[in-house]
């Protein structure tokens, strides 16, 4: 054993803080009307004690070096540092593989079954997968970011992953419509199990409040654009309900998702109508999809019920607005003709 | 009986075709362009815990309070072959406190009591500064506060225990939360190779 350093635990205390006392550089002590002699007495007592018990036992470092296995002798093994990996690629393309499979089901079940129950029943399974599981990330919505910066940033680049993540419900829009917002999105699915009491939001204010999102959109492009040293990710540092998904977050956040939570309980999906920047390229893509929710006019009967049902302002003169349309299927559900009413009817009809 | 196709399903038909295209020539730019995955990593020269020259002042605690996951992605690892294995170790103990009767410190200075110690072969009490302790810190429990980086150090400790990221926890965010807060830009974004090489995984 080579030399040893001393230290001694004066310079191991430092500096004491400022609220102990009054203190060269620092303000004078926490109690300015109080006698500062007495307090001064405190202090230097405080000092001392800390002095003697100081010198009393001098640290002392005994190794210069790291003593090896061969050194310690005894077969001494050096335990294994953890070191967890990053999750594998194959895990990755998993997401991918259901974030695909998933948009896949929810537009199955809404354009072929039109099966409400089965959906939120999807819902809950993505919200699991994609919200308490992944905890949030990657999603469509905070992609719109990185895609933005990878195209225009030469030295920017993004994971396949994350490329996949973006164009998929877009390309599926183009064919179904937003398949993506009803069953799959765990932002979505989240404000869909809290909507207990929809009200009707006025179709003026509706439309001017739908605007917002593409403000939303230009902001988080200007933030993700600037350059790298300043570049801001805003769509996932004000993502509302993602610290619901981590269970943990600024109060700030948890304020803002709360309350966002609170209003979805009677306005159907704030955030996806009104902010949601994805759903605004989403709206558009849609705009051209081959199919989409329809509601088909009856000869006997137009009753409207459908409407009603709709919490989304999606439907219009008895016609659904696709590009609106979140593809929850309450519409189907609301149907005397169709859905799960029917078909608890049929089966009525076959028991009597 | 099909319906006519007329100039509206044309113009439909060009615009999906137009949208498309875009999309796909977008993502085909972008994955050409990719370069694999890059992480977080913490920078141990930058990070005021472990940097040297930095001695007996609080530790930093930013890693633990920013990062945005429950239980910060962010821990204390000993590099175990780089563990002066001290008798009495600054990291483990808190030196600050009274002297017990076995002539230890009382206090232990992790909040989470995640480091635990025990002797490598037989003690001799007779000869203390030549017996060697095993300090074993379960990572699963730390938080990363860096109390015991700011401890194992020139010239107290040999600096084996330095900030790590668990990327089983990391969610990986665009722009890190902690790395916001750092006051030494210590969090750095590395392709994920390298962060491994440098974690010493091969």
């Amino acid at each position: 054993m080579t030399g040893s350093t001393k230290v001694t635990l004066v310079s191991l205390v430092g500096e004491i803080p400022c609220g102990a006392g009054p203190w060269p550089g620092c303000p004078l002590g926490p109690a300015k009307g109080l006698p500062h002699i007495a307090l001064l007495t405190l202090f230097f007592l405080f000092a001392a004690i800390r002095t003697i018990s100081a010198q009393s036992i001098p640290y002392q470092r005994p190794v210069d070096e790291a003593p090896q296995e061969r050194s310690i002798g005894g077969g001494y093994k050096t335990p294994a540092v953890q070191k967890p990996l990053p999750r594998s690629s194959w895990l990755q393309l998993l997401d991918v593989a259901v974030l695909a499979a998933a948009m896949g089901i929810s537009s199955w079940l809404v354009l072929k079954r039109r099966s409400r129950k089965s959906l939120v029943a999807l819902a809950i399974g993505s919200m699991a997968y994609f919200g308490f599981y992944r905890e949030g990330c990657v999603c469509p919505i905070g992609s719109i970011q990185n895609v933005a910066v990878a195209l225009t940033d030469p030295r920017y680049s993004i994971p396949m992953v994350v490329t996949a993540t973006f164009v998929l419900p877009l390309v599926m829009a183009v064919f179904f419509g937003r398949a993506f917002c009803g069953g799959v999105c765990a932002l979505g699915a989240i404000q869909e199990l809290v909507l207990l009491r929809p009200v009707e939001v006025p179709r003026r204010l509706d439309r001017a409040l739908g605007l917002l999102k593409y403000v939303y959109l230009g902001l988080a492009l200007f933030f993700a654009l600037k350059p790298a040293a300043a570049r801001d990710f805003v769509i996932c540092r004000f993502d509302p309900f993602v610290d619901f998904f981590r269970r943990t977050g600024p109060p700030h956040m948890l304020l803002i998702g709360g309350a966002f939570l609170l209003a979805g309980m009677f306005i159907g999906r704030p955030y996806c109508r009104y902010l949601c920047p994805y759903g605004g390229l989403l709206a558009w893509c849609t705009r051209l999809a081959r199919r989409g929710v329809t509601i088909t006019p009856d000869k006997e009967l137009d009753c409207g019920l459908c409407t009603e049902a709709c919490p989304y302002g999606a439907i219009e003169k008895m016609r659904a607005v696709r590009r609106n349309c979140l593809y929850c299927a309450r519409c189907y559900a609301a149907c005397p003709r169709d859905g799960e009413l029917a078909r608890a009817k049929a089966q009525l009809v076959k028991l009597s | 009986m099909s319906e006519p196709f007329t100039r509206r399903d044309l113009l439909h038909k060009a615009a999906r075709g137009t949208v498309l295209a875009t999309l796909g020539g977008g993502a085909a730019f972008l994955v050409q362009k990719a370069h694999g995955q890059v992480v977080w990593q913490v920078d141990a020269a930058r990070c005021l815990n472990s940097r040297l020259g930095v001695v007996g002042v609080e530790a930093c605690r930013l890693c633990t309070t920013e990062c945005v996951v429950a239980l910060s992605a962010v821990r204390a690892v000993n590099e175990y072959s780089r563990c002066g294995r001290c008798n009495i170790c600054p990291a483990y103990f808190n030196i600050t406190s009274a002297v017990d009767e076995r002539g230890l410190p009382s206090e232990k200075l992790c909040p989470r009591d995640a480091i635990t110690r025990k002797p490598i072969g037989k003690a001799d009490p007779e000869d203390p500064a030549n017996n060697f302790y095993e300090y074993l810190i379960d990572e699963e429990k730390c938080d990363g506060c860096g109390k015991c980086v700011m401890q194992c150090k020139e010239p107290l400790g040999l600096g084996s225990i330095v900030l790590r990221i668990r990327y089983d926890r990391c969610v990986d965010c665009n722009r890190c939360a902690i790395s916001r807060a750092c006051p030494k830009d210590a969090l750095i974004q590395v392709p994920v190779e390298q962060a491994l090489r440098n974690d010493g995984v091969h």
